[in-house]
């Protein structure tokens, strides 16, 4: 496993550095011929000076004057390129891996959101592909960054070995004097963010309690109490730029005292004739351009951290995206078939061999304590999911023969907590295949008795759905409204009332029962008066039919009534406004 | 906020801090100093060293620039601490800023108080700080180096001076005038990131829906446009790009180029080898680095600390002051006049929205000291408006809402904290003493004992105890959403307040702690108690019932409400209307068997509810919500 999302990371590198072949190809060209010029610039200056200093035939020197010019512009050119090349290359990368990754995502479905959190794949599409975008232009400028440092490192050596020598066992000794002197790190950064996460505490806190607080009128007081971390914080914050400045300020000489090693010795073979002045300024620079290794180690880490965000990526491109067939069911009622569906997570059956025929026209509640699988059940009775064993028919077709958006026309879900989506309220309701008339939104939306309170909102249907308050049983109510304007034959309610009041409720299932098209509805309960509403009851436990039947039937049985028993009492009030 | 009004405030910032702003001037004339020895040094060991065969004064020569490079390293670690003087007062006022201006937000707009201003508290406050640093920084590194440079070409020669200063300037001139399409680009290219990250969240949250709903094409449409979106910008930041590497050509790569082909002419007018020499080495290892950073540093964390200010800067100015806004006019509801009423509501409408449908209409509502109250009804239909208008919170469009006599909306929140309390679904708590949470709303130093007994009264004393007593600090995560719950209560109990109003504060206790929560107030000596209710069960318990409805409002005692209100009837005991076979009802039947208090009747008299009147009839009590039942219109 551990090896395939390797081989998959490496294959998408590969194919992100396909993706953008010929710039790639490019920018390698263009990183290598600059490292080129800049190592060929400070022997030309060298040269031309020397040949100045000396006055040397003019025409020797404006020659090497002329070089001099057409490596600078030459520099500046293809400094030119290479930013306009990797910046749109690394964006152009970027974008085709969030292309693919969303492909992928919406293709997977909930079982995406299974496996990987919102926020993770917010991260993987966001930051991290990003990071992995850089991939390619990483790949082409590793060559040019190790060209530099070994060029000035061998430049070096051709002006005078010693030199060279001089770097090589200076760079070394200088490091390790530095690091003697180097404090040890310090703790105020975890007491920063220490500091940091005490007052972000307070205030939600205190944001959690923002009706009281209105109430008692008690706002600057709270303030206070939130920035009593503050001074601890600046504390620390100032301790951290103390310790970063010790730092900075000893990785500051390194550099330029490994320099001045190499323009003494470069001195003294000067006084004796070894050197040109001309030479001893292009040390000077090489010296500087041979720490360059550490822009090729930087380089490096880059190359190492693209990759690892492009086997974030890979992960979840490894998810295979659930395939659709391409029939339409044929004319019926809705009659839904599980054979023998087994759904196992985490290594436990949550639904274990599971049959059941829910007659077409007719409304069935699935009952049960936490954990019986109801909620499996309806994620698998409408292919939010696949089973990992058995079938699941729609009058007589397998879900994974229908066509996705002929299966979504056919069957509706409204969910315990709905993700609304769209700009407007109308928006939210209408989300879907096809967008519904305007009449058939307010129509379902009047059914789940969701049409008093949206027009209460300060725009009715046209408000935003950003500006619009609302609460838990509000948006389920808008959620049961989306379900009721688009839904075929067979309808699907996930705990969908739970946070409204036995009333609401009551009059929402006479609505669905008389005013909402769907023929079949599959109807996951907690409590018992919905069970009590419908033709039939399933009733589930640790994911099997324990029995089927008619609510007051089951009634009897003292264990069915246990079943609701730590379900909230019936009165049970949401109040949003 | 405006680019002028930012750069105002950025001016009077660094005005307060003139102190800071010298030393930083200080330690950054260490690295001028560093800059300048680099290229002279290196002159002098040439022209009297090392050129004119004397070995050894080159190498003292040289060894002076390293005491140089050694002391300017002290100078740019001391720097760092200039730098704090000003990126941690900005620091720390910033997070004031956002702390003072989210918690009046919150106020203001209670059901809107979102948690994301957390990440603007510690993320965006640190981009802030970090981008403002970092800004600081470059800009003091390259004009100090720059001083040093010059300073050291002048010293060699005027003439070398010259070569190199005005391509230097005109790159500067190149830069600053690409500083502002650049801003704008990253600005962009900001606003495009954050707009693909948000539907790319919302997406990934909703993938359950989007899938059950069939609109994958749709959704991925929309990301997919972000995609370019933020693509696009990136191009158009990419190609600004190219105009920096022009500045840095001109300002920092020119000049080697001017000084070669000059050097004939130099050398005439009695430029050294050596000063030649050390002018190159200023051009291309001070001048150039230094360019190159302002170049790739500046322009972004300028956009930054723009684009994060502006967007901190609307959560307000202040520093709080810390003090507790708590009103010591006497109460007249404890001493008053007994014919006052406690809560007095006259032709209230309110509505959210200029335009939209009223949620109450013309409500008249009269309750009299020492009365329990319970108000029932759907979900939605306007229970906890009715609660945020009689404590205050909300200000009606028209009419007049009185508590203990007194108009609650010429009075601030904290003047009212002797005259009633509100307990909301989610109970406050915060980390601190217990006895500073029960004291909370408590203008006067209340004895321990009292707050015990208050405790005990709600059935919050065992917690309490449990918690560590009074003085021990708790930790509201570690509370249950009942515990909690206790607590809050056993504050609203302690309080002066006679006025208590419950907005389903009771909803996580189970149904016998309810009851004996809402008999200890309902007990209370003068206490009016106005409770939401979560549970029908809080109805039998009031002496008096409102029952809200789309359409009007009803209110009288439970037996009348039986009779006169289908809405109360399908509210207690619905049940029977479905079928026999499907009877829970035991929780239906109240086990407290509590039954409503003989008290005051109410009347309903032409859409007025009105006490101390005999019942003579039920009628509509004021539109609660105009128009448009239950069902549609």
């Amino acid at each position: 496993m551990r090896t395939d999302t390797a081989r998959t990371a490496n294959r998408l590198l590969l194919a992100a550095v396909r993706h953008s072949a010929p710039r790639t190809a490019v920018l390698c060209l263009t990183s290598a011929a600059g490292s080129a010029a800049a190592l060929l610039l400070p022997t030309a200056l060298g040269r031309a000076l020397d040949l100045l200093l000396r006055h040397g035939t003019a025409a020797q020197a404006a020659r090497w004057t002329l070089l001099c010019a057409a490596l600078l512009a030459a520099s500046v050119a293809l400094d030119a390129a290479q930013t306009l090349l990797s910046g749109t290359t690394d964006a152009r990368t970027t974008a085709w891996l969030r292309d693919r990754l969303l492909h992928r995502i919406l293709g997977i479905g909930p079982d995406a959101a299974a496996r990987f959190t919102p926020g993770d794949l917010v991260a993987r599409c966001t930051g991290n592909a990003a990071t992995a975008g850089t991939a390619a232009t990483a790949v082409a400028s590793l060559v040019a960054t190790l060209i530099t440092p070994v060029g000035a490192l061998v430049a070096l050596t051709l002006i005078d070995p010693w030199l060279s020598a001089v770097f090589l066992a200076g760079g070394p000794l200088l490091a390790l004097l530095l690091r003697t002197f180097a404090h040890a790190s310090s703790d105020c950064v975890a007491r920063y963010q220490r500091a940091q996460g005490a007052m972000a505490g307070r205030l939600v806190e205190a944001l959690t309690g923002a009706r009281t607080i209105a109430a008692a009128g008690t706002a600057e007081w709270e303030a206070a109490r939130v920035l009593e971390p503050l001074p601890e914080l600046s504390r620390q914050g100032h301790r951290m730029w103390q310790v970063q400045g010790r730092a900075t300020g000893q990785a500051a000489v390194l550099v330029p005292l490994l320099q001045t090693a190499v323009l003494a010795v470069g001195g003294v073979r000067l006084g004796t004739g070894h050197l040109s002045v001309g030479e001893l300024l292009a040390a000077s620079r090489y010296a500087v351009l041979a720490t360059g290794v550490g822009v090729f180690v930087g380089r490096l880490a880059a190359l190492v951290s693209a990759r690892a965000a492009v086997a974030r990526a890979a992960e979840v491109l490894a998810v295979p995206a659930m395939p659709y067939g391409d029939r339409k069911p044929p004319g019926g009622d809705g009659e839904l078939e599980l054979r023998g569906v087994t759904v196992v997570r985490g290594g436990v059956p949550v639904l274990d061999g599971l049959d059941l025929r829910v007659p077409g026209g007719s409304s069935v509640a699935v009952v049960g304590r936490s954990g019986a699988g109801k909620s499996v059940l309806a994620a698998v009775a409408g292919r939010l999911t696949d089973p990992d064993a058995g079938t699941v028919l729609l009058d007589g077709v397998p879900l994974p023969r229908i066509a996705r958006q002929e299966l979504r026309r056919e069957v509706g879900y409204a969910f315990e907590r709905p993700a609304l989506f769209g700009t407007t309220i109308a928006d939210a309701i209408g989300y879907g295949v096809d967008r519904p008339a305007p009449e058939r939104c307010v129509a379902a939306a009047r059914a789940a008795h969701a049409d008093d309170f949206v027009r209460l909102l300060p725009g009715a249907y046209q408000t935003e759905r950003a500006r619009a308050p609302l609460s838990g049983g509000e948006i389920q109510r808008l959620g049961l409204a989306r379900a009721f304007a688009h839904c075929g034959r067979l309808l699907i309610l996930d705990d969908a009332t739970s946070s409204l009041d036995s009333v609401t409720e009551l009059r929402i299932s006479e609505a669905l029962a008389h005013h909402v098209p769907a023929r079949t509805r599959l109807l996951i309960a907690h409590r018992a008066s919905t069970a009590a509403r419908a033709d039939l009851v399933v009733w589930l436990e640790d994911g099997r039919v324990r029995a089927v039947g008619p609510h007051g039937r089951l009634w009897k049985l003292a264990e069915y009534r246990a079943v609701f028993g730590g379900s909230r009492s019936e009165g049970a009030a949401d109040d949003g406004s | 906020m405006t680019g002028v009004e930012l750069a105002a405030q950025g001016l009077r910032f660094l005005r307060r801090r003139v102190r800071v702003l010298i030393a930083l001037t200080g330690w950054s004339l260490l690295e001028a100093g560093q800059t300048f020895l680099g290229g002279y040094a290196f002159a002098r060991a040439l022209d009297d060293g090392f050129l004119a065969h004397r070995t050894a004064v080159g190498l003292w020569w040289l060894a002076a620039g390293a005491v140089g490079i050694a002391v300017g390293a002290i100078g740019t670690g001391r720097s760092f601490r200039g730098v704090a003087g000003l990126a941690e007062p900005l620091r720390d006022a910033l997070v004031r800023r956002v702390v003072v201006g989210s918690l009046r937000d919150a106020v203001a707009h209670p059901h809107r108080a979102d948690t994301a201003v957390v990440s603007r508290l510690t993320q965006q406050v640190e981009i802030a700080r970090d981008s403002f640093a970092g800004l600081v920084m470059v800009a003091r590194s390259f004009a100090f180096t720059a001083l040093g440079a010059l300073a050291g070409l002048l010293s060699l020669s005027g003439a070398l001076l010259l070569v190199v200063g005005p391509p230097l300037l005109l790159g500067l001139a190149v830069f600053a005038l690409s500083l502002r399409p650049l801003a704008r680009g990253q600005r962009a290219f900001l606003a495009a990131d954050e707009a693909f990250a948000e539907t790319v969240g919302q997406t990934a949250a909703g993938l359950r829906d989007v899938v059950a709903c069939g609109a994958e094409d749709y959704a991925g449409r929309r990301v997919r446009a972000r995609i370019d979106a933020e693509y696009a910008a990136a191009r158009v930041l990419a190609r600004w790009g190219m105009v920096r590497v022009a500045a840095l050509g001109v300002g920092g790569r020119l000049p080697v180029l001017l000084l070669l082909v000059l050097a004939p002419w130099l050398l005439d007018h009695g430029v050294t080898a050596g000063a030649l020499v050390g002018a190159m080495t200023y051009v291309t290892q001070s001048l150039l680095p230094a360019l190159q950073s302002l170049v790739q540093g500046f322009g972004g964390a300028g956009t930054r600390l723009t684009v994060v200010m502006r967007r901190l800067a609307g959560d307000g100015d202040g520093q709080g002051s810390g003090k507790r806004a708590v009103d010591g006019r006497a109460d007249s509801l404890v001493r008053g006049e007994p014919t006052t009423p406690a809560v007095e509501l006259r032709a209230v409408t309110f509505g959210y929205g200029e335009t939209s449908r009223p949620v109450v209409h013309d409500l008249d509502l009269v309750l009299p000291m020492g009365s329990h109250l319970a108000v029932v009804g759907p979900s939605g239909i306007g229970k906890s408006t009715l609660a945020g208008l009689i404590c205050g919170l909300l200000k009606p469009r028209s009419g007049e809402v009185r508590v203990g006599g007194e108009p609650v909306s010429e009075r601030e929140p904290g003047q009212l904290n002797r005259l009633r309390v509100l307990i909301p679904q989610e109970a406050y708590v915060f980390s601190g003493t217990v006895g500073d949470n029960l004291r909370y709303l408590c203008a006067e130093p209340v004895p321990d004992d009292e707050v015990w007994r208050a405790a005990d009264a709600v059935g919050a004393a065992q917690l309490v105890g449990r918690i560590g007593g009074l003085d021990a600090v708790v930790d509201p995560a570690a509370l249950s959403a009942g515990e909690r719950q206790l607590l809050a209560l056993a504050r609203a109990y302690v309080s002066p307040a006679r006025v208590v109003l419950l907005d389903e504060a009771t909803c996580h206790l189970d149904a016998a702690a309810e009851a004996r929560a809402e008999r200890a107030f309902a007990a209370r000596p003068g206490g009016t108690l106005v409770v939401i209710a979560h549970r029908i069960s809080s109805a039998r318990r009031a002496e008096r019932v409102l029952v809200m409805d789309g359409a009007r409002a009803l209110c009288g005692r439970h037996e009348e409400l039986l009779e006169h209100s289908g809405l109360y009837r399908d509210l207690v005991g619905h049940w029977e209307a479905v079928g026999p076979s499907s009877q829970p009802a035991r929780a239906l039947r109240y086990p407290d068997g509590v039954n409503a208090v003989a008290g005051p009747g109410l009347a309903v008299d032409r859409g007025h509810v009105v006490a101390h009147r005999a019942v003579t009839q039920m009628q509509p009590a004021g539109d609660l919500g105009h128009r448009g039942a239950l069902g549609g219109e």
